[in-house]
């Protein structure tokens, strides 16, 4: 019982390496995959760019006739840093900040998407699990901004464990661009194209000049001028051969060539420096006026840059326009074609399908963050904003945990996707045989691969996000049927009153069990189900925000057991309420009452401005303030550490950065966060 | 399951070798062989003159800005390239000891395959890391198997991790050699031995009586057990003795030395020291080696699994011998930042902390300039064919792995090699002794490698004062008083703009002054006479209004120690100078304020 024990939340990713230990199916990783497995363990549909564009319009029909389709993401991490983990002690707005961080900064690797249609004929589902390796890769040129991303080390561990395929997620995976970075791009091409029309304008020419300094350059600009006058001359007088001209050229290393470029003879210049190019392009454009400098992209997409002759100024003219047209097709077919995965996203919004997911707010931030365009400040706007493309989402784990009915099947225990799918879908997932799930019949679900059809599908690879969204879907259709749903009759999910209670309803932080409404952006303060659970009751003591203290120092400073006894010297013994530590080099300090806040802080000043006086030496607070070696700040001072865009593992080295840059990255919502969540937040005992 | 995956790795390793000309083999390694490839490169360092290392990381920079650019000093490129390390990840870590004899370069090249995976349950050697994409396709194209360096990859801990791991886990170690006898005790040590020594001899009888009366009740010798202090290591039981102090511990290995059948272990712990020592007691002589043996073992293994793939840097180290790199600031601060301790805050700490883990590093880089102006060759291979073509210096090289069988090797580290063919290369062009006599090496480095030793150089030439890369019309001395960084620009512009717009609206012959864009958002203005910069400066602050800001170079320095790596320049002037609210003209004089003005160097947006 150690006093500065961390409180851990155990993510997402840790839950999982718990419950799923149970099989551990050997997933070949060979691209070049041997003879798929027969009969019931076919292997699960791999997307990946050769495949992409036929699975894309498979999948397109397959969503159309869908009754609702699941998700899953898998990541490259779930929290930056130690202390960005999910805490008893964050606020909703801090959650939010939290999985904002999260989503921005790691990357997808896997997308699973699932659409399930109900069969009148078999009375069954019809699953189509499909699984997409995706990857940030730069398909067009960007803006001189990386794509970076990060990768917590436990979670590639984790994922190397599952036997994650990273080769083929990075040789070939599926790239994307959001729709801002899409917008952003077209307007780049836009002002590219448009800005400078005038391409001979005078003032370039005239720094062209200005810029030939160097001897060397002097001397090459020469020679270019003799070779290409020499090689226009050889044009006029030879007419149809050109040879002469060719065979002195031709010495030159075979850097100029001589071909044809929409129907006007051109030279092909190779294998020279940029800036070569440069001091050519500028020779071209100042000394020869029926010559044109062009770069174009070859059939074979290959750059090419070539010295066109035209007849005269119009026609240079005119083919430059021609050249700028084309050029510009070509990169918006290219920021087209960089879309990519995009494409599946731009399908489930456009369709308004019923979405499902498991403990899916984090995946919905990712996708949003992804394909759409930069999270919004705050948990409400971003709610507002996913509601304009999901309308309606329903989390399996909310929907298990709120339903007294199915909670009790899972028997008051984890409530983890691959125990959910053991339970309610026993025999495809591993528990039992049972043709019933707890009196009500077993919803059958067949799954299609390609053109195979199975009744009894298990392609075994646990954590393929493909195949844990067949399991969330599964889970789901299983809850209907339980729920008393019938498929039968006509079948719109996202109106059934069944699910009225349940639909657009996420856990903002599964730690904290805050349900956030989807269509008002509220956190529900009581529980969904009639039922108490006792998971979801929260403990005492009560955690009130406004009556805290943030710490952050030297370890060796902060041990809970000093804190409150040079904290109840000065102030009572009843003065803490409790001491929380965000990791060892940060602990929240919750008084009594809200009075002692300020009251701390400002002591804490006033010994730190009288450093050397024998009063301050005394005090008993010195012994943990250390003349300043320890900061504290209140609540507030938390979320804008949250929401800086830096990560440092320790959170006294964040808090640091981020205190003596008072606007690094630092969010300022507008909305106050605490009027409408008066202090309910209870929090668990974090005193050990 | 690995089975299954390895022959997938080789096959996709036999078709690259297929496009490759060249058959060097470079030996690889993973956590499966490091066991066996350790002492193998032992003697190979020992048996060699140089190391040549080269690594294959997860990034560089990542915005335009964050590079290393031109216009930094010493002490701003070292800011940058020390959050770089930080941040990003050393996937694979090629070693290359070589000699060199005539024209003939003996090369044993190893490639070691790394992945910062935590080993011990710690949460170390590192949290998180981030990944440039563009970094990671380029490897794929070169055929990385990022399933063999994540599965397979060899782990580490720096040395400060280790200490800092010690104190987390706490350990059992033997005790080593014979601890010196102190001649005198006094009378209360030997009281101290005396009380050892008959409780020792107490619970050695209550041991071997406990096996001898099988029908002694199980709640007697239980209590007994607990009584005496007795406990169980292994299969063999043990007795923990405490001491109240470390001079307490050789008096205890003292008194226990009476027993042939006791071995000793130190029992260390938070950070304490020895807290007290445990005798475990063994059956027989033959059971006594067996477990000095085991105990020797599982250290073995503890100090494999806490140190890992360090360990070829400790032996690098130890051997001093001259390390050779290719662009020395990023590798190094990366190795020091993964393997010793976290980068320290300036360039001189991080020189002196570097001095003590490898005396002797040569920078190719810099021997390329000592040849003439190729500030662009930071391309190896580009460097190599350049050399081909321009100097005859032929340099046969002689890879000594060729005994391995063609499973294990492949394509992967061949960087290595070329970096140590163009060191070599370099050298004989340059006329630069590189055999050394027998026993003689290291103790002196040629007087010209002497020179160019521990210069680190970037792209940039800032290390040192003796002018070295200066060739005139090339690049300038420019002092960094010189410089104005400008921000706040409508909309985007080529500098050739922003140079038209200075010269309309302020009034400024376009010969007093250069620009160039550092990143989309922000410029810098190079002036060439101080009284035309303060001019300017009163200009721009003057018009207020338009949004154009300014900035001199301390105000740069600030924004690279404040640690925001935002991804836009202008975005860290402006909270850098939001927060002290002056644009201070007076500030203190850099220490270090000579630049090389570059015309070449310099980005052009219209490039990217």
């Amino acid at each position: 019982m150690k006093a500065n024990q961390l409180v851990r939340v155990i993510t997402r990713t840790r839950i999982r390496i718990r419950t799923r230990t149970t099989s551990p199916f050997i997933r070949c990783l060979c691209s070049s995959a041997p003879s798929p497995p027969p009969g019931a363990d076919a292997a699960l549909k791999n997307v990946t760019k050769p495949n992409f564009e036929p699975a894309l319009a498979e999948l397109r029909r397959h969503v159309r006739e869908a009754d609702f389709v699941s998700i899953d993401l898998e990541m490259t991490g779930v929290t930056s840093a130690p202390w960005r983990e999910s805490f008893d002690f964050d606020r909703p707005d801090i959650q939010y900040l939290k999985i904002k961080d999260s989503a921005e900064k790691f990357a997808v690797v896997q997308f699973g998407v699932c659409p399930f249609r109900w069969d009148p004929l078999s009375h069954s589902f019809l699953a189509h699990p499909h699984n997409f390796y995706i990857f940030p890769r730069q398909e067009i040129p960007g803006d001189g901004l990386s794509n970076e991303f990060l990768c917590q080390t436990s979670s590639l561990e984790f994922l190397a464990k599952y036997q994650f395929d990273f080769n083929k997620c990075i040789y070939e995976g599926i790239s994307y661009l959001s729709r801002s970075q899409e917008e952003e791009a077209l307007r780049q091409l836009d002002s590219l194209y448009n800005d400078n029309s005038g391409y001979s304008s005078s003032n370039s020419r005239n720094d062209a000049d200005a810029q030939l300094v160097r001897m060397a350059d002097i001397l090459f600009t020469e020679r270019m001028k003799y070779t290409v006058s020499e090689w226009r001359a050889g044009l006029l007088h030879e007419g149809n051969t050109g040879s002469g001209f060719r065979g002195s050229l031709n010495t030159m290393n075979q850097t100029f060539q001589t071909t044809f470029f929409q129907m006007r003879p051109a030279l092909v210049l190779n294998g020279l420096s940029s800036r070569q190019l440069r001091l050519i392009k500028l020779v071209t454009e100042k000394d020869f006026k029926d010559l044109a400098y062009v770069h174009v992209t070859g059939e074979n997409s290959v750059a090419q840059k070539l010295i066109v002759y035209t007849d005269s100024t119009s026609d240079r003219d005119l083919l430059m326009s021609e050249v700028k047209a084309c050029q510009k097709k070509d990169s918006l077919v290219k920021i087209k074609s960089a879309i990519g995965f995009r494409h599946v996203i731009d399908l489930l919004s456009s369709e308004k399908k019923l979405i499902v997911g498991h403990n899916c707010f984090l995946d919905l931030a990712h996708v949003y963050s992804k394909f759409f365009g930069p999270l919004p400040l705050t948990a409400e706007e971003f709610v507002s904003a996913v509601r304009k493309y999901f309308p309606n989402i329903i989390d399996t784990k909310v929907l298990i945990n709120s339903n007294d009915e199915l909670f009790l099947l899972m028997r008051k225990g984890s409530t983890s996707l691959s125990k959910a799918f053991g339970v309610l879908c026993p025999p495809i997932g591993p528990g039992g045989t049972s043709s019933d799930v707890a009196g009500k019949p077993r919803v059958k679900v067949e799954v299609q691969v390609d053109d195979q059809r199975f009744s009894n599908w298990n392609s075994g690879a646990k954590h393929e996000a493909g195949y844990d969204a067949f399991m969330t879907g599964s889970v789901f259709s299983q809850s209907c049927r339980n729920l008393g749903i019938d498929f039968n009759s006509v079948l719109n999910l996202p109106q059934n009153e069944k699910l009225q209670k349940y639909i657009n309803h996420l856990y903002l932080s599964w730690n904290n069990k805050d349900i956030i409404d989807l269509k008002t952006g509220k956190i529900l303060v009581e529980s969904l189900g009639s039922n108490n659970n006792t998971s979801t009751k929260r403990r005492n003591p009560k955690f009130v925000f406004s009556n805290t203290v943030l710490l952050w120092g030297p370890p060796s400073k902060l041990r809970a057991k000093d804190i409150r006894d040079c904290v109840c010297k000065v102030f009572g013994v009843g003065s803490i309420v409790s001491i929380c530590h965000l990791d060892e080099t940060a602990a929240f300090v919750q008084f009594s009452k809200e009075e002692l806040v300020s009251d701390f802080l400002e002591l804490k000043d006033s010994l730190e401005r009288e450093k050397n006086s024998p009063v301050s030496i005394l005090h008993p607070l010195s012994k943990i303030l250390e003349g300043g070696f320890v900061r504290a700040a209140n609540y507030e001072m938390y979320k804008d550490i949250c929401g800086s865009s830096l990560s440092q593992v320790l959170f006294a080295e964040q808090a640091e950065v981020v205190a003596s840059n008072p606007k690094a990255g630092v969010v300022k919502l507008a909305v106050e966060v605490d009027s409408y969540y008066p202090n309910e937040l209870l929090s668990d005992s974090c005193m050990k | 399951m690995f089975f299954k995956r390895f022959l997938c790795s080789h096959t996709a390793a036999a078709r690259r070798r297929h496009h490759h000309g060249k058959q060097w083999s470079v030996k690889q390694v993973t956590n499966s062989n490091f066991s066996e490839a350790l002492p193998e490169i032992k003697a190979c360092i020992f048996n060699s003159d140089f190391v040549a290392v080269s690594l294959q990381k997860t990034g560089g920079h990542s915005a335009t800005w964050q590079r290393i650019l031109p216009i930094d000093t010493a002490e701003t490129a070292y800011m940058k390239v020390k959050d770089a390390a930080t941040r990003f990840q050393i996937l694979q870590f090629s070693v290359c000891p070589f000699s060199v004899k005539g024209s003939k370069v003996i090369a044993h090249p190893f490639n070691f395959h790394v992945f910062p995976r935590d080993e011990l349950k710690v949460g170390m050697p590192s949290y998180s890391f981030s990944c440039q994409s563009s970094y990671l396709t380029s490897m794929a194209r070169e055929g990385f198997d990022f399933n063999a360096c994540i599965y397979n990859g060899i782990s580490y801990l720096s040395k400060a991790q280790e200490s800092a791991a010690k104190i987390q886990t706490g350990n059992l170690s033997p005790v080593n050699g014979a601890v010196e006898p102190s001649s005198v005790y006094s009378v209360a040590d030997t009281i101290f031995m005396e009380r050892i020594e008959s409780r020792v001899k107490n619970w050695i009888r209550a041991c071997k009586d406990s096996n001898k009366t099988e029908v002694a009740d199980a709640l007697i010798s239980s209590l007994r057990k607990l009584v005496a202090g007795s406990e169980v290591f292994g299969s063999r039981p043990s007795l923990t003795i405490d001491v109240c102090s470390e001079r307490q511990v050789p008096l205890v290995i003292e008194a226990l030395k009476e027993f042939v059948d006791v071995v000793p272990l130190h029992v260390t712990a938070k950070g304490v020291g020895v807290q007290a020592v445990r005798a475990v007691l063994t059956s027989s002589k033959e059971d006594k080696t067996l477990l000095e043996k085991e105990i020797q073992d599982t250290e073995h293994e503890q100090r494999k699994l806490v140190r890992g793939f360090r360990e070829v840097i400790d032996l690098i180290s130890t051997s001093q011998r001259p390390v050779v790199v290719h662009n020395s600031l990023y590798d190094l601060a990366l190795i020091h930042s993964k393997f010793q301790a976290p980068l320290p805050s300036t360039m001189d700490e991080f020189k002196n902390s570097l001095l003590s883990l490898f005396p002797h590093t040569l920078d190719v880089n810099h021997l390329m300039k000592e040849i003439g102006p190729f500030d662009k060759m930071n391309n190896v291979q580009a460097a190599l064919s350049y050399l081909e073509r321009r100097f005859s210096a032929p340099i046969d090289m002689d890879i000594s792995n060729q005994a391995e069988e063609p499973e294990n090797t492949n394509t992967h580290g061949h960087n290595v090699l070329r970096v140590c063919q163009l060191f070599v290369k370099l050298c004989s062009i340059l006329k630069i002794p590189l055999e050394f006599p027998e026993g003689e090496r290291i103790t002196q480095l040629a007087p010209s490698l002497q020179r160019t030793s521990n210069t680190f150089s970037s792209k940039v030439h800032t290390a040192d004062d003796d002018g070295v890369g200066i060739r005139s019309g090339n690049s300038e001395k420019v002092s960094t008083d010189n410089l104005v960084f400008l921000w706040g620009l409508k909309n985007r512009k080529s500098s050739r703009n922003l140079k038209n717009l200075i010269c309309d609206s302020y009034n400024v012959l376009s010969e007093e002054f250069d620009v160039r864009m550092l990143d989309r958002t922000c410029a810098v203005v190079v002036f060439w006479n101080a009284g035309v910069l303060d001019r300017f400066l009163g200009m721009v602050e003057g018009s207020g209004g338009e949004g154009l800001r300014c900035a001199r170079y301390n105000t740069y320095r600030r924004v690279c120690e404040s640690g925001l790596w935002k991804a836009d320049l202008a975005e860290c002037f402006d909270e850098t100078l939001d927060e002290s609210e002056t644009l201070s003209r007076t500030e203190a004089k850099l220490e270090e304020s000579v630049i090389y003005w570059n015309d070449d160097e310099m980005i052009n947006l219209d490039d990217l």
